[in-house]
């Protein structure tokens, strides 16, 4: 049986159960009945909460009893594997964690419960959010819901294909370096990295501490408001959240474009980049012209180096932020008669060759010899990359552009040759490094049927900015309200 | 900056990493990061400003800190339960030597 | 004569002996430095860790303001400049007590930045040395390693003791002798102890120190250098001595055999063995680590404002060698005695202070407690707070003396009486015995002294006063009680 509440978005589930014309049960096992018929062939989710039902029928008895039942009205939620779920396995797509189980919550996770929202499972990843296809978890691919020659993106893919696969309808990921805007793009739904220290990273897996970012996905822009007021906010247990007033993102969602400045940044238009996507993303500018923005351009020069600067930065951290898996505290550890043969062959068992890879890259750029060459002259060209932001966001409000250059690539098309994978996050990787919020939304299709997405970039804690911008350029377009034929 | 990296270069690297990867593997690891080497190498050409500070991601906070208060921890048992090998109040290893600091 | 002839005929004032310290002290917090766990020690282990301290995947660390108040605290004690900026380090290496496969340190802007301290020898076994504070830094502390315990031949991991708060203390080379080394760390630890942040329980490991050391030869008119070396694990103050004095010792015979110096010989890593009373190679420098230093991305740089400091500044408490002067200076007591006072301690400081100021006498309250009192404590093994007689019980019995109630000789008889009877001065007098000779009594017993020994008095009488004593020893027998300043007194007026 088709799921029901396939055509619906988040906002509008919650008004359906608010009113009584559904239960948070039906709405819960509409997309666990898609889960089971869909997943097998996705493979989105790696695990599915056993007590969601269980959870969805208290919220529906609080309701019942006139309780309030929060923001979120028990509709289910996709949680990324790479965030910790206090009793449900928590893999982050690696062997390494395959029986892992957090004795806690993620903080994102904590608040989306109790805003009413319900874990319904969790989603595939790269391993580790290394990559940009979501093939290189140990859970095996996912494939993209509109084409399943083709990849949903990464890292989030399971999040992203979760969501425009109609098994969930609001789902949870992170970005690192585009891991929630490029599959969002990839799979034709939205997206939001939010500003670094906006959402509370406590219980996120890390891979790169100063780049990782938890945000919301979902078919609109209003949805993802919706999912980001609940989980934002100042986090004592993050040292890196923000004590930056939190807001309810729904309250300014209808903010007008008109008077907005919107920088077209030149950099975004040169070679390489599709001409389908480039097509669907003049278009897209023109509609926001249309709703009154003030257009102009912009340039970020360094922007050329920033997946340089990325793939020196994000390998270093996540060097040493994966030293802790070493087969003495959890989970799984390779048969061996020396400590040191424990950890060796542990590591070279339970990681997969990409993390391997980004593991030795990084180690060997934090090596004694080379850190100044590459560690600290990265971080001084991401210094030049926030300065570019600073200046641009002097003249602009917002910077639009493509999210991606080109529509979601074939499976295994990108497997062999690492820079041709990494340049799929030339657009995203900047906003990570600068620490800026940024949102991709659905602005068209290619011939071929595949979903293009526009990125827009704003400055620090301009959330509400991105989302209203987003929100109006939805009511004027359908490109969010398009389904895969399943 | 850098010369593209040698397989010897990626011995050390795996071994510091410790990753004990074999023959094939290395090759193939030694090929992709020199690839990416090659590739990151581009920032040698990017200049920068005298004195310029380098960006770690994170702005400075007067929140990130805490009170000296004691929290409750976690149950043996909960700490063990992911755990491939305890016996029940030791954490358990193969057998350590020397030792750093 | 060949060169080894040459080299083992160098003369000891020809050689310098070089030596740095590095000083790791546990900071007295209630938490760790990172997580809320107790850094409560001695119970059972693994129950004091959490997700943060074990490392979990996704957990966070949130730095102790306490920890970095004391830390900022030493480093003033110490005359260190106070970082306006410190940032956190992760500094990267694989064990398994280390459970993040990183320890969170401070590299390039610790906490303390230069200060120094002076260590001297009232006894004048070594030259006063200032020695210089390279720096003092903040670090989590690992977790402990049990070998050998386990019937299956694994190691032991116990994570109970991850994460507590230490400081790292690291001298300039400054130091010229292993006895100005184990005074340095005396001194260290008063200070540290008198400010109250640590308590420097080196059983416990609260304080654990390493030493750099070499030789600097003077030789063929050049100065030649012998290879560093670090010894680890001196867990006392005496084995640092003997540590580093072994290791001169041993260095000057390597090099005389040899010729190898510092060009010639990487820095060598050596532990001291309590049992074989020697240092033995652990590692070679060329072998040790790369520990990949780099800016903690999950932790933010620290401001440390003016204010903050200055807070600290003026809570700091009075330093050990302010309360030496003070001592000398306003307690007449001399150098030797004001260093056994201050250096048992704060609590026989203020002890002292109360007795002196109950009993009007310094001198007099110094030579009870640094004979009688510290004494006791020494024997039974005790801190001062538990010292069964408080200030006023002594302050009372010296009182006694004071006013002739009492001498000296029996006051030392009351004093162990109330201790080992745990009673107040008067029953202990009481129980002894000890009641007021009268005037007449004295006489008395005075006329019959000289009665019953002419051949003394005759003595006295010829100039020799000493003879005198012979007679209060036969006073005592006569009447305990009777005071024998008074009854000297008496017989010399006879
Ligand atoms: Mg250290
Ligand atoms: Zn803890």
């Amino acid at each position: 049986m088709p799921n029901e509440f396939a055509s619906y978005s988040a906002v509008e589930l919650c008004r359906l159960i608010e009113s009584g014309n559904a239960s948070s049960l039906d709405v819960v096992s509409s997309f666990l009945g898609e889960i089971e018929s869909s997943n097998d062939d996705v493979n989105a989710m790696i695990s599915v909460s056993e007590n969601c039902l269980e959870t969805a029928k208290a919220i529906d008895n609080k309701r019942s009893r006139g309780q309030s039942i929060g923001p979120l009205c028990g509709i289910p939620i996709a949680v990324k594997d790479g965030i910790c779920t206090k009793g449900l396995r928590t893999t982050a797509g690696s062997k390494m964690l395959e029986t892992f189980v957090p004795p806690y919550n993620a903080t994102s996770v904590d608040r989306l419960e109790l805003a009413g929202g319900i874990v319904l499972g969790k989603s595939n990843l790269d391993e580790f959010a290394m990559g940009g296809s979501t093939e290189r978890s140990y859970f095996k691919p996912t494939l993209n819901p509109w084409s399943k020659d083709h990849v949903p993106g990464g890292s989030s893919g399971g999040s992203a294909a979760c969501v425009a696969g109609t098994m969930a309808p609001l789902a949870i990921g992170s970005d690192t370096g585009g891991s929630i805007r490029q599959p969002a793009s990839f799979c034709g739904i939205t997206g939001l990295k939010p500003t670094y220290g906006r959402v509370s990273r406590y219980g996120l897996i890390a891979f790169a501490s100063s780049l990782d970012q938890i945000g919301p996905m979902a078919w609109t822009a209003e949805d993802c408001a919706l999912l980001l007021s609940a989980v934002a906010g100042y986090d004592p247990r993050d040292s890196t959240s923000a004590n930056v007033a939190t807001e309810n993102y729904l309250d300014r969602i209808e903010d007008p474009i008109s008077g907005l400045k919107l920088g077209v940044c030149t950099e975004h238009f040169g070679d390489g980049l599709d001409s389908e996507v480039e097509k669907a993303i003049r278009e897209a500018i023109d509609v926001f012209a249309d709703l009154g923005a003030d257009v102009k351009t912009v340039s970020l020069p360094h922007s050329a180096s920033a997946v340089a600067t990325y793939y020196i930065v994000a390998p270093c951290e996540a060097s040493s932020n994966l030293a802790r898996y070493d087969g003495v505290r959890y989970t799984t550890r390779a048969v061996a008669d020396s400590l040191e043969q424990m950890y060796s062959k542990t590591r070279a068992e339970c990681f997969g060759t990409e993390v391997q890879n980004r593991i030795m890259l990084g180690t060997y750029a934090l090596s004694s010899g080379y850190y100044d060459a590459y560690y600290l002259k990265a971080s001084k060209v991401r210094r030049l990359i926030k300065n570019d932001f600073d200046a641009a966001f002097e003249e602009v409000d917002l910077i639009v552009g493509p999210t991606t250059p080109t529509p979601a690539f074939e499976l295994g098309s990108n497997l062999s040759d690492p820079i041709s994978m990494y340049l799929a996050d030339i657009f995203t990787v900047s906003a990570n490094l600068a620490g800026i919020p940024a949102i991709s939304i659905p602005c068209g299709f290619s011939k071929s049927g595949l979903p293009i997405g526009l990125q827009l970039q704003g400055r620090p804690f301009a959330e509400s900015t991105l989302l209203s911008a987003g929100h109006q350029f939805q009511k004027q377009t359908d490109f969010h309200q398009q389904r895969p034929s399943s | 900056m850098v010369q593209p990296i040698d397989l010897e270069t990626v011995k050390q690297v795996a071994k510091l990493a410790k990753l004990e990867l074999d023959d094939a593997r290395m090759d193939e690891a030694s090929s992709q990061l020199g690839r990416i080497l090659e590739y990151v190498n581009q920032l040698e050409s990017v200049e920068c400003p005298d004195g310029i500070e380098p960006f770690y991601g994170v702005v400075e906070s007067k929140d990130a800190i805490r009170e000296d208060a004691v929290a409750p921890s976690l149950p043996r048992n909960e700490v063990f339960k992911n755990s491939p090998d305890s016996d029940g109040e030791y954490y358990r290893v193969p057998k350590v030597l020397d030792r750093e600091s | 004569m060949t060169s080894q002839q040459k080299r083992e005929s160098v003369n000891l004032e020809d050689v310098t002996v070089v030596i740095g310290l590095e000083v790791h002290v546990q900071l007295q917090t209630e938490s760790k430095l990172f997580c809320g766990c107790s850094t409560q020690y001695g119970n059972p282990p693994n129950t004091q860790t959490c997700v943060v301290c074990v490392g979990l995947p996704g957990s966070l660390p949130v730095i102790n303001q306490q920890a970095l108040n004391l830390a900022i605290k030493t480093g003033l004690a110490l005359d260190c400049q106070i970082a306006r900026h410190t940032k956190w380090d992760r500094k990267n290496y694989f064990y398994p007590d280390l459970p993040k496969g990183y320890q969170i340190s401070q590299f390039d802007q610790p906490i303390c930045g230069p200060g120094e301290l002076t260590v001297s020898d009232p006894k004048g076994k070594f030259e006063s040395t200032t020695v210089r504070i390279e720096r003092a830094h903040l670090e989590e502390d690992a977790g402990k390693s049990i070998h050998g315990a386990d019937s299956t031949g694994c190691s032991q991991i116990d994570l109970n003791r991850t994460g507590t708060p230490l400081l790292e203390i690291v001298t300039r080379p400054d130091l010229r002798s292993p006895a100005a080394a184990k005074a340095f760390l005396q001194e260290l630890k008063l200070i540290l102890t008198y400010i109250g942040v640590s308590d420097c329980n080196m059983q416990q490991g609260n304080l654990r120190c390493d030493g750099n050391i070499n030789l600097h030869i003077n030789f063929d008119d050049q100065t030649i250098a012998t290879p560093i070396v670090e010894i680890k694990n001196m867990n006392s103050f005496r084995n640092a001595e003997r540590a580093l004095a072994y290791e001169a010792q041993r260095q000057l015979e390597s090099w005389q055999l040899t010729g190898v110096t510092i060009e010639d010989a990487p820095k060598q890593t050596r532990g001291w063995s309590d049992t074989k009373q020697a240092t033995t190679v652990q590692r070679e420098k060329e072998e040790s680590a790369d520990y990949r230093y780099f800016p903690d991305p999950d932790l933010i740089s620290v401001r440390v404002s003016e204010s903050e400091i200055s807070a600290i500044q003026s809570n700091l408490e009075t330093l050990p060698e302010s309360w030496r002067q003070e001592l000398i200076g306003s307690h007449q007591l001399n150098a030797y005695d004001a260093n056994v006072i201050v250096g048992q301690g704060r609590e026989v400081v203020d002890y002292f202070l109360a007795v002196a100021a109950g009993c009007g006498n310094s001198k007099m309250a110094c030579n009870w407690i640094t004979q009688e009192v510290l004494r006791y404590l020494n024997e039974e093994n005790l801190d001062i707070d538990s010292y069964p007689i408080p200030a006023s019980g002594l302050i009372e019995l010296l009182s006694k003396i004071n006013t002739g109630k009492i001498d000296q000789t029996r006051a030392k008889e009351v004093l162990e009486e109330m201790i080992s009877s745990g009673i107040s001065v008067q029953a202990a007098m009481d129980a002894l015995g000890i009641q007021p000779v009268d005037e007449g009594e004295l006489e008395a017993l005075c006329q019959q002294l000289v009665l019953d020994n002419p051949a003394v008095i005759a003595q006295i009488r010829d100039g020799n006063t000493k003879a005198i004593g012979a007679l209060i020893g036969k006073s005592r027998k006569l009447n305990p009680n009777a005071n024998p300043g008074i009854v000297r007194e008496k017989l010399l007026q006879l």
